[in-house]
């Protein structure tokens, strides 16, 4: 068997995958790179599959925090791992869009599943996950409440500045001159999917475009990427997990071509 | 007999320390310094019987520059700026600064204010550098700039004194190239912080001194075996710093190459034309820079030249590394990223500024092109 850990920011993600590519499980759990979140999900997973560590053949890390992960047999980055995980799951996608939560990316992929381009937001928060997260606060509200709320909205409210904790004290004023919270949220989604946007520009955007990574559970947030991109946005299956299943199949690859004679 | 490492780490201590190096220099000359940045008669000050130094800013915390630089300027100026302000810049008897971009346009009036104690000698290009009327202009300006430099002597300069300073300049800029292209095929042994570092080196020593090194240094490597890396690439922009990405391009056995940087490169590629004085020389040379956004040019011919790189070092992708609010770099970006792109030679696009301290988001950046390209 096969292990692919994808360590985030925010959250930390893990799949099993067989000889014969079949994915035997996947879990997360919302704790991210510096806390026991990836050996918990470790846990879970082996105890689902009804393994120990010693049934790993293999392991590929990845994410934010894959440089301090020191019991994997190597690292590779997230743009590699969601690139090969997409393909994987989805092989018609030449565009993945992955907002994290402390960077937003987006891959541009060959027919192969190959990454032809890539960029990732730079240091600051805006476009990101973070942006989300200040915003739900903000709102007093969770994550997932935001997209039902953004969801009931009437009209956007346009949040200009891109600066995150610009755009906390804006959404502060609009909200005291009266704005509706469900239009505020409206307008935090579509603020993150411009900058996406304007990121999708850089890499030479081709379709179809999917999303990865946790938010792309949102609903609200993958309609209002589409109408940004003017395209159709899909959420893959699994989404949370696609970096850890890419690992996890880069960790089959690594093994079988170190080991020609045992997996032929 | 020196040995390719002990000549590199040398080289790459003296760029580490320039505060030291430049006082070694001096006292080995015994001659005073005279600072410059990016393009500046060099040669002019060495011909008056001064060391120049480049003063290309540092990784330092801002504090005093803030009153004339904010934060959105750019951050080697800004770091300029502090060090003056700080006392750092006292061991100079004066600063040569282009005023080839709007911050360098401003920063000549401020500097006299924030730094009244190392006077400065504003050099301004013209905007039409290739026409007579261009050339005639910066003759003038060089030969007030020679003026200026006299006055701080206290002693004129001869034109034998110029042609002979000329000559050592051009002997350099020769070393250099012939550097940079046996470097190019020994990425292990001269890695991407070590090749800043040698080039770097040579803003701090006499150039009469770094010449002889680099003449060893190149012919000590020539005779050791080529060597492989998993990534060629070709770097541009303004500097090859902070060290931090170096550091991160040596972890992922990324190897710049050839470079088309303005601290590196485009200080030498531009070879003197053989006829006229050396006042001409130094005019032409100006004339005959191409690819540079901080000279004037409408054809815009960065991109091509980023392919020819890219082609004659057998370069795998093209790394821009664009100093934050550098207006000149990234108004000419847009244009060589298409042309790039159209050429099929990848791009790394990595924003940085000296101040910088956290590489992580860089580093995997570089990883994942490393990844891309394996």
């Amino acid at each position: 068997m096969y292990l692919g850990i994808d360590i985030g920011s925010s959250s930390s993600k893990a799949a099993l995958l067989d000889d014969g590519k079949k994915i035997l499980g996947t879990k997360i759990v919302n704790l991210g790179t510096g806390t026991k979140g990836v050996y918990e999900a470790l846990e879970n997973l082996y105890a689902e599959a009804g393994i120990t560590r010693a049934d790993v053949r293999y392991t590929v890390v990845t994410g934010y925090g894959r440089l301090l992960y020191k019991d994997a047999d190597r690292q590779i980055t997230e743009i590699t791992c969601h690139a090969r995980g997409m393909h994987f799951l989805m092989p018609q996608v030449r565009t993945v869009v992955d907002i994290g939560g402390q960077d937003s990316k987006v891959i541009r992929l060959d027919e192969d599943g190959t990454v032809r381009n890539f960029v990732m937001n730079e240091k600051c928060a805006a476009g990101t996950g973070r942006f989300l997260e200040v915003m739900a606060r903000v709102l007093g509200c969770s994550i997932g409440e935001l997209a039902v709320l953004a969801a009931q909205a009437t009209e956007d409210v346009a949040i200009s500045s891109v600066c995150t904790v610009f755009a906390e004290s804006e959404v502060i004023s609009q909200l005291s001159q009266g704005a509706h919270p469900n239009d505020v949220a409206c307008g935090a989604l579509r603020a993150v999917a411009k900058r996406v946007a304007g990121l999708c520009g850089r890499v030479g955007m081709e379709p179809e475009v999917a999303m990865s990574g946790g938010v792309a559970l949102n609903a609200t947030m993958v309609r209002i990427l589409g109408e940004e991109l003017g395209c159709d946005v899909t959420p893959a299956p699994d989404c949370q997990a696609v970096g850890a299943i890419g690992a996890a199949l880069l960790a089959r690859e690594f093994y079988r071509k170190a080991n020609p004679v045992e997996t032929a | 007999m020196s040995s390719v490492q002990s000549i590199i780490d040398a080289l790459c201590e003296k760029a580490l320390h320039p505060d030291r190096t430049v006082a070694e220099s001096c006292k080995q000359a015994g001659k005073e310094a005279v600072g410059f940045y990016l393009y500046a008669p060099e040669e002019l000050a060495y011909a008056a019987g001064f060391l120049p130094v480049g003063i290309w800013g540092g990784s330092t915390e801002i504090k005093l520059a803030d009153r004339y630089l904010q934060g959105f300027c750019c951050s080697i100026m800004r770091a300029d700026i502090e060090y003056g302000m700080r006392g750092t810049y006292n061991r100079l008897r004066a600063v040569m600064l282009p005023t080839v971009c709007d911050t360098l346009k401003c920063i000549c009036e401020n500097w006299k204010v924030a730094v009244p104690q190392v006077p400065i000698i504003p050099v301004v290009y013209p905007q039409n550098r290739t026409l007579p009327a261009g050339e005639e202009y910066l003759r003038e300006e060089f030969s007030r700039v020679r003026r200026e430099l006299e006055d701080l002597a206290g002693q004129s300069v001869s034109d034998a004194e110029l042609e002979a300073a000329f000559a050592v300049y051009e002997a350099w800029r020769e070393a250099m190239r012939a550097f940079t292209k046996v470097a190019s095929t020994h990425p292990q042994t001269v890695h991407a912080k070590a090749r800043h570092l040698i080039i770097k080196a040579g803003s701090f020593m006499d150039k009469a001194e770094h010449t002889r090194e680099m003449i060893q240094l190149t012919r000590l490597l020539a005779e050791l075996p080529e060597e492989t890396c998993a990534v060629r690439a070709v770097a541009t922009g303004l500097v090859g710093e902070p060290l931090g990405v170096l550091d991160s391009l040596r972890e992922n056995d990324v190897a710049i190459v050839a470079d088309d940087l303005a601290q590196e490169s485009r200080q030498f590629r531009v070879p003197a034309r053989a006829e006229g004085d050396a006042l001409s020389k130094m005019v032409w040379r100006i004339a005959d820079q191409k690819g540079c956004p901080f000279l004037y040019e409408p054809e815009k011919t960065r991109g091509q030249k980023l392919i020819d790189l890219v082609k004659e070092n057998k370069a795998d992708a093209v790394i821009t590394l664009q100093m934050k609010f550098c207006d000149p770099d990234e108004f000419d970006y847009p244009i060589y990223k298409a042309e790039l792109e159209a050429a099929g030679i990848p791009l790394l696009y990595l924003e940085v500024e000296q101040q910088m301290d956290s590489f992580g988001q860089i580093g995997t950046r570089i990883q994942s092109l490393a990844e891309m390209l394996l």
